[in-house]
C-alpha cells in the first residue's frame, strides 16, 4: 500500500500582478542574505583550497588516510544509527502518557546543552578513573577499558557521543511531522488489523520515507563538518588515530598555523559532499509532489 | 590665521618643549594616533590588570591611544591565524603558540623589529633573543621578528607529602639525571603497598595531543646530550651519532616506566590540561610540565601550595649542568598593520626592564622574566617564594635553550605532526624498540626539514 | 473525531497480560532513555558541585564527595576566573540568539512561502542554491567570514555573528518548512484567495498558524545554533562583546580553567534554551493531546 499526500493543482500557475510583486518581496531577504553572506565566503574558501600542492601535502601526511576512514565510519554509523533510532523513538514519544511527555523534556536536553561542555564531560566520564568505568566496576564488577588508548574504542566513543547529542533533534523533527499525519490513515490501518510493528512498516514508514532520506542526506553534510565532538571527546588521539577530516583540518588550520591546508583537508571531501547536495536538491524537488 | 597670534605660538611652542622635555627619549613626535593591540589573557585576573596598567601608563607617557584587547588563549590563536590569512590585522599581536612566529616570519608576513630589540639586546637572556631571531625565506636572512615578553621554564613539580608518606625525604632526592628520575619508582611501590590504589610516579605527557609532549621530548633529549638535534643555523643533525644516541636514550627513559606501570595508562591520550588535573588529583607524584601554572592554580590554598616542591633540572649523568628548554612568548607586528610607528613605540615601551618586570610581577610570577639583571635585583623573583626561586634559577641562571622551532620552522611542522610522540607511542603500544622508533622519526623529520631549506650566510 | 476503544468485559487474560507487558516495555525503554540522556549531565553536576577545581576527572567518584554550591555562587557573582564578565556575555548571547531566531524564522518562512506556496517560478533555484551553503562545513568558512565582515565594516560587531548564523540557519529552515508545508493542502490557500485574501493575508492567517510546529522547531534550532556556537563569535567578535559560548570554549586547550566553575556556568547557560523549549512545547506537541491512539 503506498500513500500519497494531498494532491497539488496540475499545471503551473502564473503569478499575476500584485502577487508577483509580493512573491519577489518575500524572497528578497533571503536572496540578499545569500548573495551578501554566502557567495563570497564560499568562493574565498574555494580559492584558499585551490592549490594542488596542498593535496599532495595531505596525502603525504600519515594521518590523512586514517582520518578519511574514520570520517566514513563516523558519518556512516553516526548518521544512520542516529536517524534510525530517532525515527523509532519518535513513535515512542507519540504515546499519550503524561510521563512520556515529561520524559521528552529530559530527552531533548542533550540538544540544548553547549556542545563543548557536554563533550568535555564525556571526555572525563570515559577516563580510566571516570564515571563510566566507576559504574561498570560498581554495578558489574568489571574493570572498564582505557577508552582512549584504543583507536576503535575511541572512534566508537566519538560516534556514541555524537548520537547522544543529535538524536533528540532529529527525533523532534520526525515527531513534528508525524503529528501531522492524517489520522484517518491510522484508523483505516487499525481496521485492517495492522497494529504495532506492522503498522509502522506499512503505514508510518512509507509516509516518512522521503523525509527520512532528506534528513539523512542533510545530516551527512553536517556530520562531515563536525569537528567539536571528536576534538573534545577523543582529541583525535591516541597518536592522531581517531581524527576525522574536520578535526584534522582544524588542527592544520589553528594548531599548526596552516589554514590553507586545513581548508584543503575538508575540501578533499567535496567529491562526496557535492553529489549529496545535488541528491538533496533533487529529492527536495520531488518531495513537492509526494510527501 | 586669526587665532595664530605671537603669544599663542609662543605658548604652543613652550608647551611642545615642555612635553618634549618630560617625554621619554624614544618619542619622536607628539601626534596622537591609535594602535590596536591583541594580547593574551592572563591566568589570574591580576595579570590582566597589570597589563591594563602597562597600557594606561604608555598612553599617558606618549599621548597615543591603545585599543587593547585581552583575548582568551584559544580564541586568540584562531583570531590571529584568521587575521594573517585574511590580511586584516591589528598593529601588535602577542602570539599564543610556538608555530606562529617561525612560520609567519618564514613567509615574510611580519615586520622586522630588530630596531627595537638590537639596542636593548644586553638586557635579555640569550635564549630569549635566539627564540625571536627567526629566518625569513624571502629576504633569506634572520632578523628579530618579535619582541620577547615572557619566558616559561619547564620545572619538575613534586608532591612533598606523597614522597614523605612513602617514607622518604625530599632531601633524599638524588641530583643526577637518571638517579633523580628513578627515585620516584620506589615511591609508587611504597604508596601502593600502603593501599593507595590510584597512584603513579610520573605524569609524563606521552601523548600526541597538545604542545607538552614535544617540550618533554626536547627536555629529555638535551639531558642526554642531544641538544644539537637542531642547531641554531637551522640544520637537522640526525646524522650526529651523539644526537641519535641521546634520542634513543630519551625515548627509552620516557617509555620504560610506562611499560612497567609507573605512568597512568591513560596518558597516551592526555591533552595539555590532563596532566595538571592528574597532578592536582594526586594521581601522580611528579610532573614535568611547563610554567608554574600547576602551583599558581593552588595559590589560594596555602597548604597545598606549600606542599608542592618546584625544582629545575638536576645535573646530567656526567655531573655537568644540562640545559632545559625554555619557550619564549613575545609580541610581533604583522605586515599590513595600519600604525606601525605606534606599534613599535609601544613595544619599545613594554620591553623596558622596569615596565616588563612590574607587569610580570602583577601576574603572580606565572611567567618568568627574560631579563636576568633586574630579576636578580628584585627580591620577588629569587627571594620571596621557593617556587619562584626555583623557577627563576632554572630560567635565568641555569643553561637554557629555546624551542627548536625558532631555529627552523620545519620543527613546527614536525611537532604539529607529533613525530616524536608517535615514536614514543610506537614503543609503548606497537612493540617497536627505541632505535626503530627513532629511525622512523628521524626519517620523517628529514623529509619535513627538506621543505624548509635555510640559506647559510 | 476521536475513536475510543471499548473493551468487552471481562478482558481476556492473554490480552491483559500483553498490555501489561507492552506497558512494562515502554517503562523500561523510558528508564533507559532517561539514563542515556542524563548521565553526562549528571557528570557535569558532579564536576560543578566539586569544591576543588577539576580533580574529578581522575578521582573516580560516583557521588559528589563534598557537594558544594560554591562554584555556582562564584559564577553568579562573577568571581570565577574567565567568567568575570559572565552576565554581560550572557546578554550578548541572548541578543545574538534571539535575533538569529527571529530573523531565521522570518526570512525562512517568507522565502519558503514564496517558493512553495506561491510557486514563484524559478524560485526553487534559490532554495536549491541555499543548500549549497552546507557543501563546505561552517568551521572552515570562518576565515573568509572574518575577511568579509571587515569589508562590510562589521568587524567586532554582534551583527556580524548574527548575519553568519542566519546565513547558516535559513537553508535548513527553508528545507523543513517546505517539507512540512507539503502536508498542508493547497485548497486552503486557493479558498482564501477566492475569498479575496491578499498574499500577505494568506501568509499571516493561513500559512503561519498551520506551520507552527515546524516554525517552533526552526526557532529552537536557530536559537541553539547561535547560542552554542564557539568558533564564529570567537573569531568575529571583540573581547568586549563576546558570548558565554566563547568563554566556555576556553576548555579547548586551557590548563588552568576552573573546571567546576566552567561546568556550573554551562549548567546556568542551558537554562534559557530549556525555558524556550518549555515555552514552545505546546506548539510542537499541538496535536498530541487529541491523538487518542496509543501505539
Amino acid at each position: 500500500m503506498s500513500v500519497r499526500g494531498p494532491k497539488r493543482p496540475r499545471g503551473y500557475r502564473r503569478l499575476r500582478g500584485a502577487d508577483f510583486g509580493w512573491a519577489i518581496a518575500f524572497i528578497l531577504p533571503y536572496a540578499a542574505v545569500f548573495f551578501v553572506f554566502v557567495v563570497y565566503p564560499f568562493g574565498y574558501a574555494l580559492w584558499m583550497a585551490s592549490q594542488p600542492s596542498l593535496y599532495a601535502e595531505l596525502l603525504a601526511d600519515r594521518s590523512y588516510l586514517p582520518a578519511a576512514v574514520n570520517t566514513l565510519l563516523f558519518v556512516g554509523l553516526g548518521v544512520n544509527v542516529k536517524m534510525f533510532l530517532a525515527v523509532l523513538l519518535s513513535g515512542f514519544f507519540l504515546c499519550p502518557r503524561w510521563w512520556i511527555r515529561a520524559l521528552l523534556a529530559m530527552y531533548v536536553l542533550p540538544w540544548a546543552i553547549a556542545t563543548t561542555q557536554a563533550c568535555v564531560s564525556f571526555h572525563w566520564m570515559l577516563q580510566q578513573e571516570g564515571l563510566v568505568n566507576g559504574l561498570l566496576s560498581a554495578l558489574f564488577g568489571i574493570e572498564g577499558p582505557i577508552w582512549f588508548n584504543n583507536r576503535w574504542l575511541g572512534v566508537g566513543a566519538n560516534i556514541l557521543v555524537y548520537i547522544w547529542k543529535w538524536m533528540p533533534f532529529w527525533t523532534v523533527i520526525f515527531l513534528a511531522a508525524r503529528i501531522r499525519v492524517p489520522r484517518d490513515l491510522y484508523d483505516a490501518a487499525e481496521v485492517d488489523g495492522a497494529t504495532g510493528i506492522r503498522r509502522f512498516v506499512h503505514v508510518t514508514f512509507p509516509l516518512l520515507a522521503n523525509l527520512y532520506l532528506l534528513c539523512t542526506l542533510l545530516s551527512t553534510l553536517w556530520t562531515i563538518g563536525d569537528f567539536t565532538t571528536v576534538y573534545l571527546v577523543s582529541g583525535g588521539g591516541p597518536a592522531a588515530s581517531t581524527h576525522v577530516l574536520a578535526t584534522l583540518g582544524f588542527h592544520y588550520a589553528f594548531d599548526a598555523s596552516k589554514p590553507a591546508l586545513g581548508v584543503a583537508a575538508v575540501m578533499s571531501a567535496l567529491p562526496v559532499l557535492i553529489p549529496i547536495v545535488i541528491l538533496l536538491m533533487r529529492k527536495l524537488q520531488t518531495s513537492e509532489i509526494e510527501l | 590665521m586669526t587665532g595664530l597670534t605671537r603669544r599663542s605660538v609662543l605658548h604652543g611652542s613652550l608647551g611642545l618643549v615642555a612635553a618634549g622635555g618630560l617625554a621619554r627619549p624614544y618619542i619622536a613626535n607628539a601626534a596622537a594616533t591609535t594602535a590596536e593591540v591583541w594580547w593574551q589573557q592572563g591566568f589570574a585576573q591580576e595579570e590582566d590588570i597589570a597589563f591594563k596598567k602597562l597600557v594606561a601608563d604608555y598612553e599617558k607617557a606618549s599621548g597615543n591611544k591603545i585599543e587593547a584587547s585581552i583575548i582568551p588563549f584559544a580564541p586568540l590563536r584562531q583570531k590571529e591565524i584568521s587575521a594573517i590569512q585574511a590580511g586584516v590585522v591589528p598593529d601588535v599581536m602577542e602570539y599564543a603558540d610556538f608555530s606562529f612566529l617561525p612560520l609567519n616570519a618564514w613567509a615574510d608576513k611580519l615586520v622586522d623589529v630588530s630596531d627595537i630589540v638590537e639596542p636593548v639586546k644586553s638586557q635579555y637572556i640569550d635564549t630569549a633573543l635566539r627564540a625571536t631571531y627567526t629566518y625569513n625565506n624571502t629576504t633569506k636572512k634572520r632578523a628579530y621578528y618579535a619582541v620577547p615578553t615572557k619566558a616559561a621554564g619547564i620545572p619538575f613539580h613534586i608532591w612533598k607529602s606523597l614522597v614523605e608518606k612513602a617514607g622518604f625525604k625530599v632531601s633524599d632526592i638524588p641530583n643526577t639525571w637518571d638517579e633523580f628520575l628513578d627515585f620516584f619508582m620506589p615511591v609508587q611501590d611504597k604508596l601502593r603497598a600502603q593501599g593507595m590504589r590510584n597512584i603513579y610516579s610520573y605524569g609524563y605527557q606521552l601523548t600526541a595531543n597538545g604542545v607538552d609532549p614535544a617540550i618533554t621530548f626536547q627536555g629529555f633529549l638535551m639531558a642526554y646530550g642531544g641538544k644539537n638535534l637542531v642547531t641554531p643555523d637551522g640544520k637537522l643533525r640526525t646524522d650526529d651519532p651523539q644526537v641519535k644516541d641521546a634520542a634513543v636514550k630519551a625515548i627509552a627513559k620516557l617509555t620504560t616506566p610506562f611499560k612497567k606501570g609507573y605512568v597512568p595508562p591513560g596518558v597516551v591520550n592526555w591533552n595539555d590540561a590532563d596532566d595538571n588535573n592528574a597532578f592536582h588529583a594526586k594521581l601522580i607524584v611528579m610532573d614535568f610540565d611547563g610554567s608554574l601554572s600547576t602551583e599558581v592554580a593552588l595559590y589560594r590554598k596555602k597548604e597545598e601550595y606549600d606542599d608542592i616542591v618546584t625544582r629545575g633540572m638536576p645535573l646530567g649523568n656526567d655531573g655537568t649542568k644540562i640545559p632545559s628548554p625554555m619557550p619564549i612568548f613575545g609580541a610581533l607586528i604583522p605586515k599590513g598593520a595600519k600604525n606601525i610607528a605606534v606599534a613599535k613605540e609601544f613595544l619599545k615601551y613594554a620591553a623596558q626592564p622596569n615596565v616588563l618586570n612590574e607587569y610580570l610581577k602583577g601576574g603572580l610570577g606565572r611567567w618568568a622574566l627574560p631579563l636576568p639583571e633586574i630579576a636578580k635585583s628584585d627580591p620577588f623573583w629569587f627571594k620571596e617564594d621557593p617556587h619562584r626561586t626555583a623557577y627563576a634559577e632554572e630560567t635565568l641562571v641555569s643553561p637554557t635553550l629555546p624551542l627548536y622551532e625558532a631555529f627552523n620552522p620545519a620543527m613546527a611542522d614536525v611537532n604539529a605532526e607529533h613525530v616524536f610522540s608517535i615514536a614514543m607511542i610506537d614503543v609503548m603500544n606497537n612493540g617497536m624498540t627505541p632505535e626503530q622508533a627513532i629511525d622512523k622519526a628521524f626519517k620523517r623529520a628529514e623529509e619535513i626539514f627538506a621543505k624548509y631549506p635555510i640559506a647559510q650566510t | 473525531m476521536s475513536i475510543t476503544l471499548d473493551f468487552p468485559s471481562p478482558a481476556p487474560r492473554r490480552y491483559r497480560l500483553r498490555r501489561v507487558l507492552s506497558e512494562a516495555g515502554l517503562v523500561v525503554l523510558g528508564v533507559l532513555i532517561l539514563i542515556w540522556s542524563l548521565a553526562p549531565v549528571y557528570n557535569m553536576f558532579l564536576i560543578a558541585l566539586d569544591p576543588e577545581e577539576g580533580e574529578i576527572e581522575f578521582a573516580g567518584n560516583l557521588w559528589p564527595p563534598e557537594p558544594s554550591l560554591e562554584s555556582f555562587r562564584s559564577v553568579i557573582t562573577q568571581e570565577a576566573r574567565y567568567l568575570e564578565d559572565f552576565w554581560h556575555q550572557f546578554g550578548n548571547s541572548l541578543f545574538i540568539g534571539l535575533l538569529t531566531m527571529v530573523l531565521t524564522v522570518l526570512i525562512g518562512s517568507l522565502a519558503s512561502f514564496a517558493v512553495s506556496r506561491m510557486r514563484l517560478s524559478r524560485g526553487s533555484l534559490l532554495t536549491n542554491a541555499a543548500l549549497l551553503t552546507y557543501a563546505i562545513p561552517a568551521s572552515f568558512l570562518v576565515i573568509p567570514y572574518f575577511r568579509i565582515m571587515h569589508s562590510y565594516g562589521l568587524s567586532d560587531s554582534l551583527w556580524a555573528v548574527i548575519a553568519a548564523q542566519v546565513a547558516f540557519a535559513v537553508p535548513f529552515a527553508i528545507l523543513i518548512l517546505q517539507l512540512y508545508g507539503s502536508l498542508i493542502p493547497f485548497e486552503l490557500d486557493d479558498a482564501a484567495r477566492v475569498d479575496g485574501a491578499s498574499a500577505v493575508q494568506v501568509f499571516l492567517r493561513i500559512y503561519l498558524p498551520l506551520m507552527t510546529p515546524a516554525l517552533a522547531v526552526v526557532a529552537v534550532y536557530a536559537l541553539l545554533l547561535a547560542w552554542n556556537d564557539y568558533l564564529y563569535p570567537a573569531v568575529l567578535l571583540a573581547v568586549r562583546n563576546m558570548t558565554v559560548a566563547v568563554t566556555q570554549g576556553q576548555l579547548f586547550s586551557d590548563t588552568d580553567a576552573e573546571w567546576n566553575a566552567m561546568m556550573a556556568a554551562a549548567i546556568i547557560y542551558v537554562l534559557p534554551p530549556v525555558a524556550l523549549l518549555f515555552a514552545l512545547r505546546r506548539y510542537v506537541a499541538a496535536s498530541l493531546t487529541t491523538a487518542a491512539i496509543s501505539i
